[in-house]
Formats: C-alpha cells, sequence, structure tokens
C-alpha cells in the first residue's frame, strides 16, 4: 500500500476507535522515545543532542516495529514536562552518564508567598520568571524541541504513520506540585488553600489561551491532558473535586471545543473517581490510564463513553516474556474491542523494555 | 495518654495538636508519653487511610503535624530513644535520583514509630550494606520509579544476600512501575504500594 494510502487508512483507524466506532483492525499507538534510542543503538545523550536527529532515530525505530499505526510523540520527550513541573532535570551527557535516562530531580523552588505572585502576574509570566530566575534556564529551552516537531511530524506522515498527538498540556496542580514539591505542595492545600485555589483560578485563562494556540498552529488530533500527581489514590476526594477536577474538566472541555480530541493521559490510580469523567462529552475524548488504575472497573463505568486506550504495563514489557505480552494484549483486544479501543503501552514504553516484547503487543493488534 | 491529643492527631486538627502538646509540656508530662499519644493518633490515621476515609494528602499532613509537635518537644519524638518499633533504613536505588515516594515513606514510617535511616537518592549498594551492618534494622526499603533501575535493586538485594546479611532481614520495594512481577524478580521480599503498607507490613513483621 502506498505511504500516502496507509497514513489515511490508519487515520481512519484510529479517529474511529476513538470516536467510539468499529475500526477494520484495533490501531496500534505507542508513546516511546528513549526506547527508541536504545532499539536503534543510539546513546541518549546523542539521541537528545539534536532533536531532529532524536526524531530520525524514532521514526526508523517505529518502522522497524512494524504495524505502529500512530505515535503519541514525535521528538524527544526530555525537556517537554521541564517548565509544566517547575523542575530541574539531570540530562545524559550533562550530568549523568551519555547512555542514562533522563530525569527530574525534584527540588523547592517555589514558596508559599509565591502563590500571590501567580495571581497578580499571570501564571505564564510567573513560570518564565521561576524558569530564568530559579532554574537557571533562558525560557527557550523548548525551542529546539518545538522547532523539530513539525519536520517530524512530515516525516512520519510520509512514512505513513500518524502523529496522532500534537501537544501536551495540563492543569495548575501539576506545575505548582512540581515547584513546591509534593508533600509541601499537599501541605499547602490543608493550610492555605484559598490561597491555592486563587492561584490556580487565576492560571487558568493563560493554559486556556495557550491550549488554543497550540491547537491553531499545530492542528493535532489529539493532545495530551495530562495527570501525574493528580490521581484520586493522591488525594481525598474532597480536595480533588476542588483542587483537581474543575480545571480538568475545564482544559478537557477546552480542547473538545476546540475540535480535538484529548487524550487523558493518567498515571497512578484514578478508580474512586472515575465517575467524574461522565461530565465529559461521549465519544469525544480518550481514557488512557498507565496501567495502575483498574481497566476493568473503568470499564463498568466508561464503557461507551470514552476510547479506551492502553495499557500494557511498563514492567511488563521490560521483565515479562513474549507470550506473557502478547496474551496479555490479546485480552485487552477482546474484552476492550472491536469498537472504542486503542492499543497501547501504560504511560511510556520504557528504554529497557524488550524489543520483541513490543513487537509481540503489536501483533497481537496486527496478526502478524 | 491524652484522649484530646489523639484525636486532634488523627482529625489532623493542627492547631488543638500544637495547643495540647504545649499544655501537657506545661503540665511536665514526660516526652515519651506524649509522643505516645501522638503515635496512637498516627495509629488511626493509618487506619483510616487503610479504610479509604484517609488518602496520600492526609498521610502527608499527619506527618507533617507529628514533625510540628515534635519540634515543641525538642525533637524528642525523633531517633532511637522514641522509636518503638525499630530502626527502617531506606533509598532509592543507584541510578535513580526520585525522592518523592522515598520521602514520604520515611516521614511516615518516623511518625509511626520507626527510627528511620534515610540513605538518600542513588544509593549505591555498599551504601545499603554498610547501613545494614550499622543499624542492624529488621526492615530494609528500596525504591526506584525507573524500570531501569529493577536489575540495580536485583543486584542490590543479591549482594546483601551474599554478604550474609538477609538473615532475619526483610526487604521491601516500592515504586510507580513496581509490580508483584518486579518483586520476584529482584528477589525482594514484599512490593509496597504505598507508605501506610509499608507501616503495617514492618509492625506485622515486628510482632507489633
Amino acid at each position: 500500500m502506498p505511504n500516502q494510502e496507509l497514513f489515511n487508512t490508519r487515520v481512519n483507524r484510529i479517529m474511529t476507535a476513538a470516536t467510539l466506532g468499529k475500526p477494520d483492525q484495533i490501531p496500534v499507538v505507542l508513546t516511546a522515545d528513549a526506547f527508541c534510542a536504545k532499539h536503534m543503538g543510539v546513546k541518549l545523550a546523542d539521541f537528545i543532542k539534536d532533536y531532529n536527529f532524536g526524531a530520525e532515530i524514532m521514526l526508523k525505530s517505529f518502522l522497524d516495529l512494524g504495524g505502529v499505526d500512530g505515535v503519541q510523540c514525535l521528538v524527544p520527550a526530555a525537556m517537554e514536562i521541564n517548565n509544566s513541573w517547575l523542575s530541574r532535570y539531570k540530562l545524559p551527557g550533562r550530568e549523568l552518564g551519555d547512555d542514562e535516562l533522563w530525569q527530574v530531580n525534584e527540588l523547592e523552588v517555589m514558596h508559599p508567598e509565591d502563590y500571590d505572585d501567580v495571581i497578580k502576574k499571570g501564571y505564564n509570566r510567573f513560570c518564565n520568571d521561576i524558569v530564568i530566575q530559579r532554574l537557571g534556564g533562558t525560557g527557550a529551552e523548548m525551542e529546539p524541541m518545538l522547532s523539530a516537531a513539525p519536520a517530524a511530524a512530515q516525516n512520519a506522515i510520509e512514512a505513513g504513520i500518524v502523529p496522532f498527538v500534537g501537544g501536551v498540556s495540563t492543569i495548575p496542580y501539576e506545575t505548582f506540585c512540581g515547584g513546591r514539591t509534593m508533600a509541601k505542595f499537599m501541605q499547602d492545600l490543608f493550610k492555605i488553600p484559598d490561597k491555592v485555589q486563587e492561584a490556580m483560578d487565576a492560571s487558568m485563562p493563560d493554559i486556556i489561551g495557550d491550549a488554543k494556540g497550540m491547537v491553531a498552529m499545530a492542528k493535532p488530533l489529539s493532545v495530551w491532558v495530562g495527570g501525574w500527581r493528580t490521581a484520586s489514590q493522591f488525594l481525598s476526594r474532597k480536595l480533588w473535586e476542588r483542587f483537581v477536577w474543575p480545571y480538568f474538566k475545564m482544559l478537557t472541555e477546552a480542547f473538545i471545543d476546540e475540535g480535538v480530541i484529548p487524550t487523558l493521559h493518567l498515571d497512578a490510580d484514578w478508580e474512586r473517581d472515575l465517575n467524574y469523567l461522565l461530565e465529559l462529552p461521549k465519544g469525544k475524548f480518550i481514557f488512557s490510564p498507565d496501567g495502575a488504575t483498574d481497566m476493568y472497573k473503568a470499564k463498568e463505568i466508561l464503557d461507551g463513553h470514552a476510547c479506551f486506550m492502553g495499557d500494557v504495563p511498563p514492567a511488563m514489557l521490560a521483565l515479562g516474556t513474549v507470550d506473557g505480552v502478547y496474551n496479555y494484549s490479546r485480552k485487552l483486544i477482546s474484552d476492550f474491542g472491536p469498537s472504542g479501543y486503542i492499543l497501547s503501552q501504560g504511560c511510556c514504553i520504557p528504554p529497557n523494555a524488550k524489543v520483541e516484547n513490543v513487537k509481540a503487543m503489536i501483533a497481537a493488534a496486527t496478526g502478524k | 495518654m491524652s484522649k484530646n491529643l489523639i484525636n486532634a492527631m488523627a482529625d489532623l486538627n493542627e492547631d488543638v495538636v500544637l495547643e495540647e502538646v504545649k499544655a501537657l509540656k506545661a503540665q511536665n508530662v514526660p516526652a515519651l508519653d506524649i509522643i505516645a499519644s501522638l503515635q496512637e493518633g498516627m495509629s488511626i490515621v493509618g487506619k483510616r487511610f487503610e479504610e479509604k476515609e484517609y488518602f496520600l494528602s492526609e498521610l502527608i499532613m499527619s506527618a507533617e503535624i507529628f514533625n510540628e509537635a515534635s519540634k515543641l518537644i525538642g525533637g524528642a519524638a525523633d531517633g532511637e530513644a522514641a522509636s518503638r518499633y525499630g530502626t527502617f533504613v531506606m533509598g532509592t536505588i543507584y541510578d535513580d535520583i526520585h525522592d518523592i515516594g522515598k520521602n514520604i515513606v520515611t516521614t511516615v514510617m518516623g511518625s509511626n514509630g520507626f527510627n528511620v535511616i534515610d540513605l538518600g537518592v542513588d544509593v549505591p549498594t555498599e551504601k545499603y550494606i554498610d547501613a545494614i551492618k550499622e543499624y542492624k534494622p529488621k526492615v530494609i526499603g528500596i525504591s526506584c520509579l525507573l524500570t531501569t533501575a529493577f536489575d540495580n535493586i536485583k543486584e542490590c538485594i543479591q549482594t546483601i544476600e551474599k554478604e550474609g546479611l538477609r538473615k532475619d532481614l526483610k526487604i521491601l520495594i516500592g515504586g510507580g512501575p513496581v509490580d508483584e512481577a518486579t518483586c520476584r524478580y529482584v528477589g525482594a521480599d514484599h512490593v509496597c504500594k504505598n507508605a501506610q503498607e509499608t507501616v503495617e507490613y514492618s509492625k506485622k513483621y515486628m510482632g507489633v
């Protein structure tokens, strides 16, 4: 099949599933970056030195795996959540060995009095000032990654692979939690809740504005609405209802209003509050847990309301066997397909995933 | 024991906890008795966590209140003297610098009657070995967030065994991607999904 035709078939396959329809076969949409470098024998320091090179390596890896309908990232994501979490990063070839995985180095860079600054300055200016003044950045760290993305998307399309997710956004909770550190931020929720809420409210106009700008510029099929530290397992319902859900809903609905199907990238366990997702419009978003939320309990609540994506656990891809991964994936397809389901890993394919395991996951959908 | 203090601690009522501690101190109640009440309150917090009335947010807040109260009595709740259940050693394995989970577990263990030795992050095997020899803990915890660190945990546990230090020692692991299969792979005794499970497992093992 020529690549353009293949691309069209795959777009149709993914979008049919995303909108709760029954595609010709279960689509496979992966998230992987460091894994691709390992897969292609490239050191991580070289992989992130030049984002265009990193993107080339990722595409080579996806093509070698075969049967990948779409991807959720096209360039190495080493710096992607740097600003979202107001955190320093340790990078391979800089603070780490050449082939060690980049990691968040969480330090308290934001203090309780800074909430007033958010309220006064607005979210974007506040974050930019923190990055420059306290994280030693220039505010332009994301530029190489952002400028590599359009060409990476075009190359993927020409190769017949759908660049499904074209951006990442999240709510103020994630940003403040990263800047304050998790324990200190949770204490803020008890000690100065009104102030935190005021800062969150003051942040949303910038976050929504950026979300709309991102859609207008990149015209993605989907975007990530990230929930990393906002899972139900971390917070009492009272706190979650106040500091997570209103903002999460607002952001998700903003993307839906722009004609995008948000992928709710949800790490950790969201089981307790899954019924809140029913407040989002049916068939307009993707539920993508990381392996920690029980997909079957989620199905009891969200079946027929949201497309499911996932959730082959990263640890299984690293430690499991080909048969184990294949059987797990087949069971997902059987239990969650044939309509409204996309096969994928939970969270991200880890760098030490076995290539044969990733291929086994894909084979469960393609039959090859 | 002070019922007021126990209840205020269990209800996360920081102002009342601090007032009550000050009042008990003024009445010359021994520091260890005050700590016992605080720890009793923490046990109720743990129970509420298990019953899903409380979550991580409440565990963290309870530890913060405990620590603030401890400062009022000169930090008497820290260290071996106040530890009812012995020493717990913990760190994040080498090549992994994530400390959120590790910090939560050490804080919660510290406020639940354990003498905690926090080895930090990116901890080499030798440091675990030295700590086991020095502090003779009955339970240690190894944390990681990266699947790439699984082999490091495995190596660490194998070395602990080779050194003859595994007898009577329980090795717990925890972290985002860690599951039962990981536990078997690295040769640990138990995988803890949260801080409270670490408390309960350790207490049970120590016969509390």
